[in-house]
């Protein structure tokens, strides 16, 4: 992903850019972790919620030496750091600093509840064993990361029964800028999960270049000769469609509108179509996975990674697949190490983001030069490149190589101090899911599918992701993952 | 500079010019014949 998205009504122009300021936060939020390396517990105080059947006993602070917060002291203390640094965030970003902590605090309470919700024990218990623990006779065995899909229907329905509460939480609802800073928390727990197992890991690396190659040069050409042969659009739509459906989403339809010179509303409109499918795909895919894949793990999770557009949705679809395959094979007694499937989608997403730049450049060098040529105007520049690289992924890099070097190289790492550390780190990781998830959710307003011409769109939309890049992305999955298992836990 | 519209995005019909054939073309040549090659390092480097 690169830049800003969606377009909010800022206050005043941003003094840094969205990429940059997750970079800040997701770094700080890092170091903060490694704190507890030294001796200074610095995210202990930050919520975690279990499975319950007893609201009271749901909550806690996830470091015992808080444990004098209790549940509600440490779900205040977590709203109010959010708010204080997600507000400066604000500001850097050039937003009405009042008007975000207001609808800031609604995003949480809607988001958090969400996940509360989700953690109760007749959504979330998986195995035999855990509905006895808990009392319970049945369960949707939906793990607590079943939070994640509560927390977008309760999106979905603001978006689509409340417009106008959801034009009110406009300001907080910033998927783009939560899904950035986790994944540079995600760097970090990835190293971790990675370091175990260093042979798999590497050759999990491998396989993102055929991320690259599916995205990029398969999808690609096809989806813009659909848009342009099949449905007769102009190459000003055609080809911000075409990033759209195959590479990430919102991102790539926008760096593209930039490198062939669209008008801005041209990616803008593409953007909200791929909004609504991305959340389509994370309602329907996980369940396909588990229902048919559980056998496949490392499969599905490419999978999401290929098949769900905008990072926020895949990693989420990554979240919840990855939840549901490990609930179906607890059941069955088999017990995955946790991170590897979210693992395998966030390389292959990762992958494919690092390639936006190239491709944009690409696409601007083809269409000044040679599709609209115009004297005077200004040619595609190699620094677009840069300009156009996800600066996020920078961040990503550099917890996963600090993390990295920590578990390999020193005693921290093999004595398990720094998986509690990055483990703490990792909470703040899923409340930033949970609020990406949310504010997916309400920014995806069913209606205007019902806009004049916009048929054609999501027709062409629909045609490419379940005609083909879902299918295609599975077999490529299947080729490159098919008989690999997630470690077992020991 | 107007507005789009969708209604307008497919209202005029632009053939498609010879270096957008180039473009669909080298892209799905380069991906095929690549994809293929890591199908292959696939085969002799195997996920344990």
């Amino acid at each position: 992903m690169s830049e800003a998205i969606l377009p909010l009504r800022t206050a005043a122009p941003p003094r840094f850019s969205e990429d940059l300021v997750a970079v800040g936060l997701g770094l700080v939020v890092f170091l903060l972790a490694l704190g507890s390396l030294a001796g200074a517990d610095a995210l202990g105080w930050l919520v975690t919620t279990s499975v319950w059947t007893a609201p009271s006993t749901a909550l806690a602070p996830v470091s015992k030496a808080y444990a004098s917060l209790g549940g509600a002291g440490s779900l205040l203390a977590t709203y109010l750091v959010l708010t204080g640094v997600l507000s400066a965030a604000a500001y850097l970003l050039g937003d009405d600093v009042k008007r975000f902590a207001a609808a800031f605090t609604a995003v949480f309470v809607i988001a958090y509840a969400s996940w509360f919700v989700g953690s109760w024990a007749y959504l979330a218990a998986v195995t035999p064993a855990d509905q006895a623990k808990f009392g319970v006779s049945w369960s949707l065995k939906l793990t607590n990361e079943g939070g994640y899909i509560v927390a977008l229907l309760a999106g979905l329905v603001i978006a689509n029964a409340f417009p106008a509460f959801a034009e009110r939480l406009r300001s907080a609802v910033r998927p783009e800028l939560y899904i950035k800073i986790a994944i540079v928390i995600l760097g970090a727990f990835i190293a971790v999960t990675m370091a175990s197992k260093l042979t798999l890991a590497s050759s999990l690396m491998l396989r993102g270049l055929a991320a690259i190659v599916e995205a990029y040069l398969i999808y690609w050409p096809i989806v813009y000769l659909i848009a342009r042969k099949g449905f007769g659009f102009s190459r000003e739509w055609a080809a911000p469609l075409a990033s759209g459906v195959s590479i990430c989403g919102v991102a790539a339809a926008i760096a593209t509108g930039g490198a062939i010179r669209a008008r801005p509303q041209v990616p803008i409109l593409v953007s909200s179509l791929v909004v609504v499918f991305a959340v389509i795909e994370v309602l329907i895919l996980p369940f396909i996975a588990q229902t048919f894949m559980s056998h496949e793990p490392l499969v599905a999770a490419a999978w999401m990674g290929l098949a769900v557009k905008t990072d926020g949705a895949a990693l989420a679809a990554g979240g919840i697949t990855q939840s549901l395959i490990q609930a179906k094979a607890a059941a069955e007694g088999i017990a995955y190490q946790p991170g590897w499937m979210l693992t395998v989608t966030a390389t292959v997403k990762v992958f494919i983001d690092v390639f936006i730049g190239v491709w944009a450049f690409i696409l601007a060098y083809i269409w000044t030069n040679h599709i609209n040529p115009r004297a005077g105007a200004e040619k595609a520049k190699l620094g677009e490149i840069w300009e156009r690289f996800p600066k996020f992924i920078l961040g990503f890099v550099a917890t996963f190589l600090i993390t990295l070097a920590l578990a390999l190289g020193t005693t921290v790492g093999s004595s398990g101090q720094l998986t509690a550390a990055i483990g703490e780190a990792n909470v703040l990781r899923v409340i930033f899911f949970v609020l990406t998830f949310f504010s997916i959710g309400v920014m995806s307003n069913f209606r205007q599918l019902w806009q004049e011409g916009f048929g054609k769109l999501a027709a062409v939309y629909l045609v490419s992701l379940f005609g083909f890049v879902v299918w295609v992305g599975f077999v490529i999955s299947w080729l490159f993952f098919a008989g690999v298992k997630p470690p077992l836990v020991s | 500079m107007p507005k789009p519209d969708l209604r307008e995005a497919t209202s005029a019909y632009e053939p498609l010019l010879p270096i957008e054939k180039k473009l669909i073309g080298w892209s799905l040549g380069a991906g095929i014949a690549l994809l293929a090659l890591l199908v292959v390092v696939n085969h002799f480097v195997p996920l344990n």
